[in-house]
């Protein structure tokens, strides 16, 4: 899978998570907060990418993911089970 | 000071929203069928008192329904039907407002999934501590309409929501709130509680190719409860104030005894429902010889139904031949955690239309149940002074007195 099937895959899926938001917008620089996500919603977030992708978000680096495309980069070098989703 | 009951809602097996619920209870509808949340392939009893039309998507967002168990969406659409019976609580400050609920198992469905998870190896959800938390009902409900008072949950399993309007009637009387939502849910057909109850003996398990019949409160061949789900809810505010802003009133809610057993961690104590009933009426001033009407606990297991009949004569002499008494659980099955608010939204529309629910499924009575527990067809009386009682696992019983607004 190229960058860009993944990053159109990663933001159709945030696209679909969050509310009250112009998903039209949603870019790879977004940042979680601007998409109204929190703190604990975005735990929830990469929950659910784990479930969807079968990637496995683990690890300090987690700690650092902040933007949509902090998650598609991760994703990348940690190839998920199942991205045909 | 007079605490009244000025909204209501309800979602139980039989119908949701109060006039759907209260329709099909003056009717004697059956609210059981065969499991269909999961398989229930191994269990003895496979039927249940089950919320079939229930779309928690029609009131919250998606992620609303991703941080929530279903007794916590079960508690929050009763909750908001509720208020909205109510009408405009605007004049209460929100520090004023308080709720006060029960639940007997909490998320427990949350609990089970994680469990299978963990042991899976799977990650943890998130919310999955604040999805089964018992109080989780209540902080939703205080978070999604503003009320920022008083936030209890009483978790003493089938006398729950007993306990919790129990508490709302004191809060009320001591000046620690002008208005209470008080009530119970639960959401407790799952595989686990079901095997778990089952081990216990306390489920009916011969009816599960006759569903209709299985919940049987009073009658001879009775082989245990029904396991059910659903939740109910109660606006209570001061007489005074609620006439002064306009509302309708459905009741009072008079008094609120409570006793335990001290004796058996699950088997049912005459002297201590007795007890609970008699504490009751001495809260509420009213003398037992008032009293015309029983919403019984009446969960249609061989034992308790037998005790509950003694503890009624213990406390009303031979006068209990006359009151007429209705077992809710016969149509809706018994939602533990949630039973005792729905069968004080029964009560109170008893008082409110002179309309006594039948005991569905009561061809014959058992010889040791011989009161007038209203027998498979509802009868217009019009009952002044009602009480609803439920009793649980720990001993615990509670009763609750209503009256008539004019009483």
């Amino acid at each position: 899978m190229d960058t860009t099937e993944l990053e159109s895959k990663v933001i159709a899926f945030i696209a679909s998570k969050t509310e009250n938001i112009d998903t039209a917008t949603i870019t790879t620089a977004s940042k979680f907060e601007e998409l109204g996500f929190d703190s604990l919603d975005t735990v929830q977030l990469l929950f659910d990418a784990e479930e969807t992708f079968g990637v496995n978000f683990d690890g300090d680096e987690v700690k650092g993911l902040r933007s949509v495309g902090d998650i598609i980069d991760y994703m990348s070098k940690h190839p998920p089970q199942n991205l045909e989703k | 000071m007079y605490i009244v009951v000025t909204g209501m809602g309800i979602v139980a097996p039989i119908g949701t929203g109060i006039d759907q619920f209260w329709n099909a209870a003056v009717k004697g509808a059956n609210g059981i069928s065969p499991i269909q949340g999961f398989d229930p392939f191994g269990l003895h009893s496979r039927i249940a008192g089950q919320i079939a039309q229930f779309n928690s998507a029609d009131f919250l967002t998606p992620k609303q329904i991703e941080q929530t168990d279903r007794f916590t969406q079960l508690a929050i659409s009763a909750a908001q039907q509720a208020l909205t019976d109510a009408g405009d609580l605007t004049g209460y400050a929100p520090r004023r407002l308080a709720v006060s609920l029960g639940s007997g198992m909490g998320g427990f469905g949350t609990f089970e999934s994680s469990v299978a998870r963990k042991f899976q190896n799977k990650s943890m959800p998130p919310f999955t501590v604040p999805r089964i938390m018992a109080n989780s009902a209540a902080a939703w409900i205080a978070t999604k309409f503003g009320w920022k008072g008083a936030n209890l949950t009483c978790s003493t399993a089938c006398s729950s929501a007993g306990n919790a309007i129990g508490m709302a009637l004191d809060l009320l009387r001591t000046g620690k709130a002008d208005a209470v939502i008080a009530g119970g849910a639960e959401a407790c057909v799952l595989p686990l509680t079901m095997s778990a109850f089952e081990a216990l003996h306390t489920l009916s398990t011969g009816f599960n190719d006759d569903p209709d019949h299985a919940s049987r409160p009073f009658a001879k061949g009775r082989d245990g409860f029904v396991m059910g789900e659903g939740a109910g809810m109660l606006i209570l505010e001061k007489e005074e104030e609620a006439l002064r802003r306009g509302a309708k009133i459905y009741a009072r809610l008079a008094g609120y005894g409570c006793a335990c057993d001290a004796t058996h961690l699950v088997a049912p104590d005459v002297d201590g429902q007795a007890a609970a009933m008699q504490a009751a009426l001495q809260d509420a001033g009213i003398a037992p010889e008032r009293v015309d009407y029983i919403n019984a606990h009446a969960t249609s297991t061989p034992l308790g139904d037998v005790v509950e009949t003694k503890a009624i004569k213990q406390v009303f002499g031979e006068r209990a031949y006359e009151i007429a008494i209705s077992a809710t659980k016969s149509m809706v099955g018994h939602s533990i955690g949630a039973s005792a608010a729905i069968g004080s939204i029964a009560t109170v529309m008893t008082l409110y239309t002179g309309m006594i629910h039948p005991t569905i499924n009561l061809a014959e009575a058992d010889p040791e149940c011989d009161l007038d527990y209203t027998p498979n067809q509802a009868i217009q009386k019009n009952a002044q002074v009602a009480i609803s009682n439920a009793f649980a696992f720990g001993g615990n019983n509670t009763t609750l007195v209503y009256t008539t607004h004019s009483t």
